[in-house]
């Protein structure tokens, strides 16, 4: 009842489509059958496809299976235009960048009176200068850093503003820099996270590295999930955080103000009261420089300005603001207390001196000790995904420049960057362990990147004002010249007060890793100069037949299969076969013979019993007589399960991966599967198959 | 009656997930296949096989978004699409030549000069049909 017809023009027929005319039961009924690959995936025509979302769907059980998991662990994939949906606004933009900056003043306080109490309890009067000087430095860097949200809204800190101004290597020194200060956050935030733990649970501090393993590991599956949901997980912790320290704080100078001071709780194990060491001025200078951990997170802001809503600029400005005057509040009111109140610090970091100061002010058996205690601990943990949005926003924009491998720029399939969210959590896991978990000994070798960084920036822009001289550029270059100077300034302080106690390994990362940026670049750009299309080479070249070499084991189908698809590139094929005896040899070339081809066959013996060797050496000599690419036709066995694969010697996989880097050759794999009957004429057998 | 072979027309209107559902009801005690067909329908001023990239896409997304309702229901639906100048006569021709013993055909709740509204391929498919034919109409408040 039906004909069918030829597309009228095959131009107008899109390559996934096929259109039959079939004439119907009367005249006129004529209708067109459009064959199309419904449920492919595939969607659209003319040439033109979009891959949906059924793409994605795994095939077999394990692979769905797989996919199952994922889609628990880390969410149903997203579409690429879902990434305006994923940027915050300032009230989840705060817990999501500020949380390290603002969970900072939870031990700034401590790390200063750790390093005065080496001297003894007198000098810990020196707790709440320290904290003002350490308040007005953080003005001085959210005042600058507001000019470099302002500046380049689009991101990337002080990498781009250092880039730009004073050149690569300066941006690379910035983003190394920055780079292990977000490793370190993760790792320190996490330590810190479990000191607050084991204050209240001390029977958790020997475990405190494989717990801080599993926290990383859970907030880089937080990340994978993206950068919105991750800042929604986080903001309840973060705002309770915050309630619960007012609390204590508005509690605590009431309690001062009316003379009601109650009992001070003492640490488990204090600090010589005489102290061990005299109070100099680099005494001084390094409770400085460790107050000045409280500092650091405040240049992720900066970094991420792209994440937040439009206006994306105002939004990060007010977020830091917010972030500068949370922080300030929390970090002079604990101080204030803590010195008000003459709580010390624990030698062993058993109890912080935060635990003893709630303590202290509410009672150990209070719900709300417990509920600050437990609120610190979570923004603690929470100030870590401070590095896991920075990082991967940092490495994606140097994987852009070429500075860093191409997988940094990927977006996973919530739209996060998957390899620097997993890179990260393993670069922190190995540090955290391998530092035993200890904040003290993290502490060190933190804020000395930050610090560079801010300098770097902070020059960077001045030159930048220098240089554009537009409008308010006389207050801009006095706000950033302050700038420089007072992180300038820090950073020296940190750099030789905290030299010898382990801030030298991030001062030899620093250059080392500027280097591997460097070489990782240069890589790139020669591959690109070896592989861009000059306006002389824009046609394709045209090639001669290739002279084709086809390894033949065995005279079975994969065999006849592979050799006849070489016969279908090329008329010049040759069989060559390996054979580790003469009889063998023999053997073969007398089935070869039956087997009636006019293909050449060379036969070369191997009385040591190696295949892949043989084989090579007389690929190069053949490579050697003839100018033109050697292609190599290799036929190759797939059984239909898995575990059958180890019942196969796989000579062809070993002698794919053998000629994968030789120059001047292509191989093409012809795979014989076990359910393929092929096009091969049916004749009478001649070899035993596998 | 127990049919072997279905085939149900899908016009895109709200009508279609519903005419699914029932198809899904009649065909699965009778383990009958289900063929789930779009017919766009060619101006005259147009070649036959003209390529109408609108209604390819709208087509193929009905298509699909019907398999993903018969996937829901638990029934394999096998789709096509087709170019004619009439649907009717498409959707006929389709169910004899793919032998089918039941065409189920589905129309919203519609009102033309006060009086319930059947379509003209509903009406053809119904009177032209060498087979059973299901006519669905969909509730007033759907």
């Amino acid at each position: 009842m039906s004909a069918e017809e030829p597309p009228q023009n095959p131009n107008d027929t899109p390559s996934l489509e096929r259109r039959v005319t079939r004439a119907g039961r009367h005249v006129g009924d004529r209708y067109v059958r459009i064959v199309r690959p419904i449920g492919s995936g595939l969607r659209g025509h003319g040439g033109h496809y979009v891959a949906t979302e059924q793409t994605m769907a795994a095939s077999g059980r394990l692979g769905r299976a797989w996919q199952g998991a994922l889609g628990v662990l880390i969410g149903k994939r997203l579409h690429s235009e879902a990434e305006a949906e994923e940027r915050v606004g300032v009230e989840t933009g705060l817990p999501i960048l500020a949380s390290d900056n603002i969970s900072s003043s939870a031990y700034a306080t401590e790390e200063a009176m750790r390093i005065l109490a080496i001297a003894g309890a007198g000098a810990l009067v020196f707790t709440m200068p320290i904290a003002l000087a350490v308040v007005f430095v953080l003005a001085i860097v959210v005042l600058s850093e507001s000019r470099v949200i302002r500046a380049y809204p689009n991101g990337g800190g002080s990498y781009l503003v250092a880039r730009e101004n004073h050149g690569v290597i300066a941006g690379l020194v910035a983003a190394s820099a920055l780079l292990i200060d977000y490793v370190l956050t993760v790792a320190v935030s996490t330590a810190a996270g479990i000191a607050a733990i084991s204050s209240f649970a001390p029977e958790l501090h020997p475990f405190r590295v494989p717990i801080g393993v599993g926290l990383i590991a859970l907030l880089g599956v937080g990340n994978l999930r993206g950068v919105r949901e991750a800042g929604i997980a986080f903001a309840a912790p973060t705002y309770a955080y915050i309630v619960g320290m007012a609390a204590i704080l508005l509690i605590g100078l009431g309690r001062v103000y009316v003379g009601a001071i109650p009992p001070i709780a003492q640490p488990p194990h204090p600090f010589d009261p005489v102290g061990t060491a005299p109070l100099t001025v680099l005494l001084i200078l390094r409770a400085f420089a460790s107050g000045s951990v409280g500092l650091t997170g405040s240049e992720a802001i900066a970094n991420g300005v792209p994440s937040f809503k439009k206006p994306e600029a105002r939004n990060a400005v007010i977020t830091l603001l917010l972030m500068g005057s949370i922080f300030a509040s929390i970090f002079l009111g604990l101080t204030f207390l803590a010195t008000q109140l003459g709580i010390a610090p624990d030698a062993d970091e058993i109890e912080t001196v935060n635990s003893m100061l709630t303590r202290t002010i509410v009672g150990a058996t209070s719900p709300l000790y417990f509920f600050v205690q437990f609120s610190t601990a979570i923004i603690l943990l929470l100030a870590a995904n401070t590095g896991f949005t920075g990082f991967p926003r940092l490495a994606s924009v140097l994987a852009n420049d070429r500075f860093m491998p191409r997988h940094f720029a990927d977006m996973g399939s919530r739209l996060a960057f998957n390899t620097g969210i997993i890179v990260l959590g393993v670069l922190a896991a190995i540090i955290l362990t391998a530092f035993g978990g200890s904040v003290n000994a993290l502490v060190p070798l933190y804020t000395i990147g930050v610090f560079l960084a801010f300098t770097l920036s902070q020059s960077g822009l001045v030159r930048r004002w220098w240089r554009l001289r537009n409008k308010g550029w006389r207050a801009s270059i006095a706000i950033n010249a302050l700038g420089t100077v007072v992180t300038g300034t820090v950073l020296v302080v940190v750099a030789v007060t905290k030299f010898q106690l382990g801030a030298w390994m991030v001062l030899l990362l620093i250059p080392l890793i500027v280097a591997l940026l460097y070489a990782i670049n240069r890589h790139y750009t020669n591959v690109q100069d070896a592989l861009v299309i000059t306006g002389g080479e824009q046609r394709l070249p045209i090639l001669g037949a290739p002279a084709v070499i086809v390894p033949v084991a065995r005279i079975d189908r994969a065999g006849l299969q592979a050799l006849a698809f070489a016969r279908s590139v090329s008329p010049d094929v040759k069989a060559v076969h390996v054979s580790t005896s003469t009889e063998s040899a023999n053997e073969f070339q007398r089935r070869w013979q039956r087997l009636g081809t006019d293909i050449p066959l060379d036969i070369v013996e191997s009385p040591f019993r190696s295949l892949v060797a043989p084989l090579l050496k007389y690929i190069d000599a053949i490579d050697k007589s003839d100018d033109r690419p050697i292609t190599v036709v290799l036929s190759e066995f797939v059984p239909r399960h898995w575990w059958e694969w180890f019942l196969h010697s796989q000579t062809a996989m070993r002698l794919k991966a053998s000629l994968l880097f030789r120059p001047n050759t292509i191989v093409i794999d012809v795979p014989y599967h076990s359910s393929d009957t092929g096009d091969l004429a049916p004749g009478p057998p001649l070899d035993s198959a596998h | 009656m127990q049919p072997k072979r279905v085939l149900v027309a899908l016009a895109g209107t709200s009508a279609d997930p519903d005419v699914i559902r029932l198809v899904a009801s009649i065909a699965k005690p009778a383990r009958a296949s289900v063929i789930g067909i779009h017919v766009i329908e060619v101006r005259w001023n147009l070649p036959l096989d003209a390529v109408m990239e609108p209604e390819l896409d709208r087509g193929e997304q009905l298509l699909e978004s019907a398999k993903k309702v018969a996937d829901q229901v638990g029934i394999s639906l096998e789709t096509e699409l087709l170019q004619a100048r009439e649907a009717a006569a498409a959707i006929i021709d389709t169910a004899v030549e793919r032998k089918c013993d039941l065409i189920v055909v589905a129309m919203p709740f519609r009102k033309r000069l006060g009086r319930v509204y059947i379509g003209r391929t509903v009406q053809n498919v119904y009177v032209n049909a060498p087979c059973a034919v299901l006519a669905y109409r969909q509730e007033q408040n759907a």
